[in-house]
């Protein structure tokens, strides 16, 4: 790639979010850049705000103040967020996969209808991406018939299917039975090595070590580090920080 | 021997070729196919002269004979008392056998029209025959030596038959037992149809010593749709009188409330799935509107609201209509359009029953859009899709599973509850069963009837849902 990456793909400013009326703040005055082609991992204890975060990011929760900017475009309008979200993938923790559909129409849908392909442009980029994925001997299966780390490697197929500017990883290994974690890892993994802008809520330290270039920990809403992986796993600045990593790294 | 020694499904469950069950099917099969080809019946009658104590007659052909023998009873000259009927009876012997009659049918249309059901009865017992060998057949390419699912077939058109068979007879002495009295010796079944009869209770006892092996029920409950209506059929054929004649009156009923119980499904519907979605709606004010309209109509009997429909809201375009040409003089012609506007009978009842049912469909819809995972609507949100595309594409096929069995159940309490429009001067179904009682007093047959052909509507209805449902099923 020759042209000159975006040092702020995705700018977050001063964002605040509360749930059930102010009661539960899960964003408080966050503020935060990402550059473009780099693998940020979110790391941080349950309710500390960090899934909150990068729903915002594609608006899939609605924040009470601040600014998000994705490539450029201020998330304002109906249809400049549903123009972020054909540019941001997202992979959840509950896969989310369409069950009535088969692997293959979960991939073509958006394809055909938001990006408006045709069906054999679609298909052929459906079929490059289960074999990137490793499972092309599924495409007719349904997702109630795959296990659960085949269809989550499905669900991150279907959102690189709209061929997204940057990912986002919600706990995508959260909900796998532990054997299944490796081949869902796998995939993110090689993903990392081909450049293209992640953003993942994860509590697989080993991928955050090997894949990331940025880790932030964050607690209480608020963000307490932002550094590098060496840095945090070896000589973490913040008390609760070592707290946190004691707890997790045993 | 215990039930489990059945299902282990390794377990022979015949001997093959040599089982005796096969040998006794294999019989009553080619008895039935010989028998077809031997007399059934030498005579028929062609018409029949009624003759009254006043000394006039009526002469009815058998083409009307059912309904003209007997209407001619039933409007009998005044004073006058039935003396006697005489039957005209005809041989005919170049068309005496099972396939002559069948052949002899099928040939002209004309007759065809008039003879189908007669066709039809001497075809079952061939059904029989053909559902016979298919089992002996396709039970020696078993591993267990039986075509578990030829079984149920094999029985029911082999007691089928049977029942076509006597029906078969009944049809030459057109369903009169009295002329069948009269004339006894002139209606003596033929050898053939005894030789039938013989075959295919020999077939049904074969298959039915087959039925402990079988894992579902040989009765389906769509069985009971059809025994339903044999028994309009029958009514009508065995006594004519009076029900030929309510059958006539209430015909055009029945295409009225399927016409009725259609157009305003199809509208309820529409206005379910937008109620649906104003109850799960993030605006205010669709919310609140939407809700308003559900717990309003849900509150209120459906034949209350119809005779609102039907009285009240003609003089509230008047009130309405006037008090607009009062307003300006400009709205003089709208003003007078809406004094003028007056609904039809069947506007009304549509618009009644979809005002209704809408407000139940609504929860309906609402249950089922919102039992679908809020997941799914994020996922298909997160791959750009708006609001409509994903209701489209994503939640609302998942939906649909969820709904139909209760937009089914929804669709047969319609069809019952379009009963009450007969009190909006529709003519359908139950407003022509009382127009007919008024006529004549025979409350009874009108009303067995009337119900009989509900009966029919609702069960099939439900039998088709069922299959529906079966149909859209998916993995999780």
């Amino acid at each position: 790639m020759n042209r000159t990456l975006n040092p702020e793909i995705i700018r977050i400013e001063s964002l605040c979010k509360s749930f059930h009326h102010g009661r539960i703040v899960a964003l408080d005055n966050v503020s935060l850049t990402i550059p473009e082609g780099q693998v940020t991992v979110i790391i941080g204890p349950s309710g500390s705000g960090k899934s909150t975060m990068l729903r915002c990011i594609n608006h899939l929760e609605v924040p009470d103040s601040g600014t998000i900017t994705v490539d450029g475009i201020v998330l304002e309008s109906a249809q400049d967020i549903n123009k972020v979200r054909t540019e941001v993938g997202m992979v959840f923790q509950q896969f989310n996969l369409f069950p009535h559909l088969t692997v293959l129409d979960n991939l073509l849908l958006a394809q055909r209808i938001v990006r408006k392909r045709s069906k054999a442009e679609a298909q052929s980029v459906a079929e490059q991406l289960l074999r990137k994925v490793g499972i092309p001997e599924k495409a007719k299966a349904y997702p109630g018939q795959l296990s659960g780390g085949q269809q989550q490697r499905v669900a991150i197929a279907r959102a690189l299917a709209m061929q997204p500017k940057i990912m986002l990883f919600d706990e995508p290994t959260s909900a796998l039975d532990p054997e299944m974690i490796k081949e869902v890892l796998d995939v993110m993994l090689e993903l990392a090595q081909e450049g293209i802008t992640m953003v993942a809520v994860s509590h697989e330290m080993g991928f955050a070590r090997n894949a990331a270039n940025r880790i932030i920990f964050m607690d209480q809403a608020r963000i307490i580090e932002d550094t590098t992986p060496q840095e945090l796993f070896e000589s973490p600045r913040e008390e609760r920080t070592r707290q946190f990593l004691s707890k997790i790294l045993h | 021997m215990a039930y489990a020694d059945y299902d282990n499904g390794n377990e022979p469950l015949s001997n093959g070729w040599r089982d005796w069950r096969f040998m006794l099917i294999l019989a009553g099969a080619a008895l039935i196919l010989v028998s077809l080809a031997l007399p059934f019946f030498s005579q028929r009658i062609s018409s029949a002269k009624v003759s009254f104590s006043d000394g006039s007659t009526i002469t009815s052909h058998y083409s009307t004979l059912v309904q003209g023998l007997n209407l001619t009873m039933s409007k009998s000259p005044v004073d006058a008392k039935l003396d006697a009927v005489d039957a005209i009876l005809t041989p005919v012997s170049h068309r005496r056998s099972g396939y002559g009659w069948m052949i002899a049918i099928l040939q002209r249309p004309s007759a065809l029209r008039r003879h189908l059901s007669l066709v039809l009865c001497l075809m079952v017992p061939l059904l029989a025959a053909a559902a016979g060998i298919g089992l002996t057949i396709r039970s020696q390419r078993t591993p267990v030596g039986l075509a578990r699912g030829w079984v149920p077939a094999a029985i029911n058109i082999g007691w089928g038959a049977l029942l076509g068979l006597f029906l078969a007879w009944c049809h030459h002495f057109d369903f009169s037992f009295t002329l069948r009295a009269q004339y006894a010796s002139g209606f003596a079944p033929g050898v053939g149809l005894w030789g039938a009869a013989l075959g295919a209770a020999l077939i049904f006892a074969g298959a039915f010593s087959f039925r402990r092996a079988l894992h579902e029920n040989v009765l389906d409950w769509w069985a009971l749709v059809f025994v339903v209506a044999l028994t309009i059929w029958l009514l009508i054929r065995f006594k004519p009188f009076p029900y030929v004649e309510i059958w006539k009156f209430v015909e055009d009923g029945i295409v009225v409330t399927l016409r009725i119980v259609t157009t305003s499904f199809g509208l309820i519907l529409l206005v379910s799935l937008l109620g649906g979605l104003g109850r799960i709606s993030r605006s205010r004010v669709i919310y609140f509107i939407s809700s308003l309209y559900v717990e309003l109509i849900r509150g209120i009997p459906l034949l209350v609201q119809l005779l609102f429909i039907w009285y009240a809201l003609p003089q509230m375009f008047d009130v309405l209509g006037g008090l607009l040409m009062s307003l300006s003089p400009n709205l003089q012609a709208q003003g007078q359009w809406l004094i003028d506007l007056r609904l039809s009978p069947f506007t009304a009842a549509v618009f009644g029953l979809t005002f209704c049912y809408g407000a139940y469909g609504s929860e309906i819809f609402r249950a089922g859009i919102s039992s679908i995972h809020r997941g799914q609507m994020e996922a298909a949100r997160s791959l750009g899709m708006n609001y409509f595309q994903s209701m489209r594409h994503v939640i609302l096929p998942q939906a649909v599973r969820v709904i139909l069995p209760p937009i089914g159940n929804e669709f047969v309490a319609l069809l019952k509850d379009s009963s009450l429009v007969s009190v909006l001067a529709v003519s359908d179904l139950t407003r022509r069963g009382r127009e007919y009682m008024a006529r004549t007093f025979l409350s009874f047959d009108t009303w067995i009837m009337v119900a009989l052909c509900y009966l029919v509507l609702t069960l099939f209805s439900s039998r088709a849902v069922e299959f529906i449902e079966s149909k859209t099923r998916f993995e999780r």
